[in-house]
């Protein structure tokens, strides 16, 4: 029998028996619909957050006091020295040192919160912060430790609502600050906090606090993230007499990080969930194939009478199996194409949804997970279809023209 | 004349029996038969007699359990499932009681079925082919209906014109006339009355009732198994030349 013959002995049969066929087809539906939907999600997602990440943190290097986020209080390891210090390396440039002031910002009988930060202009540039009215905080600013203040896009709001802050002053701890600009909204749901910053000189925050050590500092890399961390860190450790060649961050009386490092690991972390989810799905694919084996099973059972007369009027087993295996392999690869449309589609759907929440949420399509999808919809074909398949060729054609007698 | 063609089936001392559960339960005992080209033959017998057996075996779709069935001289107990099979594409061919036609499918595309399974005839000729066997059972202005469409006899006429497509040494025919009323009977009986006067077809018929056994030359009676009677009495003859030949 020729191959065409038989791919269209199969197909008929398919059609033939639309609602069974459409049955059989919505396990493998089901299956590689939630494949691709969960694959495409998870990587959506890590998309959107590598996204967020690399949208303020092009080759930005933060440095820290180590502790400083275990007991929540300013250490003292990192010292101003060490940032004039850092200014001198040729790996890093735009290093803006913090110091944080724990006060209120009070602005008529409106009052804030927030996280003030005393630092220089490097700070904006290393977060990509814009300005949104006014100006930014200016050399001038610094050299004479003027009260200024930039306010970021939210405390703006909070603070002033519609008006104008230009101009106006507000009270933080003590003093009075004159507000010489306002920045944008980063407009992203991860990075939102930044709105609610309030940023003043860092001579003025230094003489404001009495505080000698830095908070932190922030700096970017020039070329390399690899390159700028070991110099940083290196020359730290000299300048801190510490001896740690082996590498042993616990022994650092600080930590250097890079946001590359911080998206190497949102990668694998999502990476790790999709692959879960990715799994889970892949159970109910088995569940379809399952499916299959027993519909195409009962499908033998019910023509017993077709296959033998296929078989008295010429057909071999090989024939037969052939045609079986074909109808199996044909149901989950439509079931399979529309499991991957299907999915595809209910992804871009969520992408888009999620994109009115959080701020733009790209949709991703893996091709790899596509073509594992595509090869999983057809190994499953052949392995459950095969059992049924090989049922069916062994039927002997006169038991078979008999069954009904 | 039929005598002067050569043996088409010849079988000597064929046997066969079923088991089940290590049970052996016979069913023909040393059928001696002897099937000349152009041969219209009935086998008669009650139920339970062994006659359907027996023309499964003639047909290649069961093997016999001892004995030798020679088929244009050549012996089949040797053939492989593939060679059956091919035997079953182009030299034997079938008409049963229940007709079994492929439902939702049209008359052209049952007729030409074997056609997808014959080893040497090309696609392109199937619908001239199927077309000719329809004509020949007079089924032409029905060709494109669906078999379920159809009356009882015209479902039997194309069955046989299915088992004409292929031009086989031999028609089965199980019964054929089992499931239809007098007159359809009649009408079947009839085409395939023709097809061997006319075209001197071989047809072995397989039936029960004395009527339709009647339209062949030759009666063969078969009871508990064995060869009871036969009208044309070629066993002595046959067993002779059996000797000769050993």
């Amino acid at each position: 029998m020729l191959l065409r013959d038989t791919i269209q002995t199969a197909h008929r049969a398919i059609v033939a028996h639309r609602m069974r066929s459409l049955l059989t087809m919505l396990g493998i539906i089901i299956g590689v619909g939630s494949v691709v939907l969960m694959v495409s999600v998870g990587r959506s997602f890590e998309r959107y957050i590598l996204d967020q990440v690399e949208s303020f943190s092009n080759n930005l290097i933060e440095l820290y006091p180590t502790g400083y986020e275990k007991f929540g209080r300013t250490l003292d390891s990192v010292t101003y020295g060490d940032y004039e210090a850092i200014t001198g390396l040729t790996t890093v440039k735009s290093v803006a040192p913090v110091i944080f002031i724990t006060e209120k910002v009070q602005y008529g009988t409106e009052e804030l919160s927030p996280n003030i930060f005393g630092t220089t202009s490097n700070f904006f540039a290393n977060y990509g912060l814009k300005l949104g009215e006014g100006r930014l905080l200016s050399e001038a600013d610094e050299k004479a430790a003027r009260s200024v203040t930039v306010l970021g896009y939210e405390a703006a709001e909070d603070l002033f609502g519609q008006r104008s802050p230009l101009g106006e002053r507000v009270q933080i701890g003590s003093r009075s600050y004159t507000v010489v600009g306002v920045m944008q909204s980063v407009g992203s749901a991860l990075m939102q906090d930044l709105d609610t910053f309030v940023f003043v000189p860092f001579t003025t925050a230094r003489s404001a606090t009495g505080q000698k050590e830095l908070s932190y500092m922030t700096m970017q890399a020039v070329e390399d993230d690899e390159l700028a961390l070991a110099d940083v860190t290196l020359l730290l450790r000299q300048r801190h007499g510490i001896d740690n060649p082996e590498n042993d961050y616990d022994k650092d009386d600080f930590r250097a990080r890079s946001a590359e490092q911080a998206t190497k690991i949102v990668g694998q972390v999502t990476l790790g969930l999709t692959v879960f989810i990715a799994l889970i799905a892949g159970v109910s694919l088995l569940v379809g194939g399952i499916g299959i084996m027993n519909i195409m099973l009962v499908s033998v059972a019910e023509r017993t009478r077709e296959i033998g007369l296929r078989k008295a009027v010429g057909a071999r087993g090989h024939d037969i199996l052939l045609q079986f295996l074909i109808e199996a392999v044909t149901l989950t690869l439509v079931g399979g194409s529309i499991g991957i449309i299907g999915g595809m589609t209910l992804g871009m759907i969520l992408a888009a949804a999620a994109s009115k929440y959080i701020g733009y949420v790209p949709f991703v399509l893996s091709f790899p997970a596509l073509l594992a999808a595509v090869l999983m919809a057809l190994g499953t074909g052949l392995l459950f279809g095969i059992v049924p398949a090989k049922k069916a060729a062994s039927l002997s054609p006169m038991e078979a023209i008999r069954w009904d007698k | 004349m039929a005598k002067q063609n050569p043996p088409l089936i010849e079988t000597v001392d064929l046997c066969k029996s079923y088991f089940n559960d290590g049970m052996e339960t016979p069913v023909l005992f040393d059928i001696d038969l002897t099937i000349r080209e152009g041969e219209f033959i009935s086998i008669m017998g009650p139920s339970g007699s062994g006659k359907s057996t027996l023309m499964h075996i003639l047909g290649f779709l069961d093997t016999p359990t001892s004995g030798s069935y020679l088929f244009r001289g050549q012996k089949t107990r040797v053939l492989h499932d593939d060679e059956l099979a091919r035997i079953r594409a182009t030299r034997v061919s079938f008409v049963f009681q229940a007709f079994n036609l492929l439902p939702r499918t049209t008359v052209l595309d049952n007729v030409i079925l074997p056609l997808l399974y014959h080893p040497t005839i090309p696609a392109s000729e199937r619908t001239e082919r199927g077309m000719k066997a329809i004509e020949q059972v007079g089924l032409t202005e029905r060709a494109t209906y669906f078999t379920n469409q159809l009356s009882g006899g015209q479902q039997q006429r194309t069955a046989i014109a299915r088992s004409l497509v292929t031009e086989p040494d031999v028609i089965f025919a199980d019964e054929p006339t089992g499931n239809l009323d007098s007159a359809s009977g009649i009408q079947v009986m009839e085409v395939l009355q023709n097809l061997h006067s006319k075209q001197g077809r071989t047809i072995v018929l397989v039936t029960h009732e004395k009527t339709t056994a009647e339209y062949a030359e030759r009666v063969i009676h078969i009871l508990d198994g064995r060869i009871a009677t036969d009208t044309r009495d070629f066993k002595r003859n046959h067993a002779k030349n059996v000797k000769h030949l050993k």
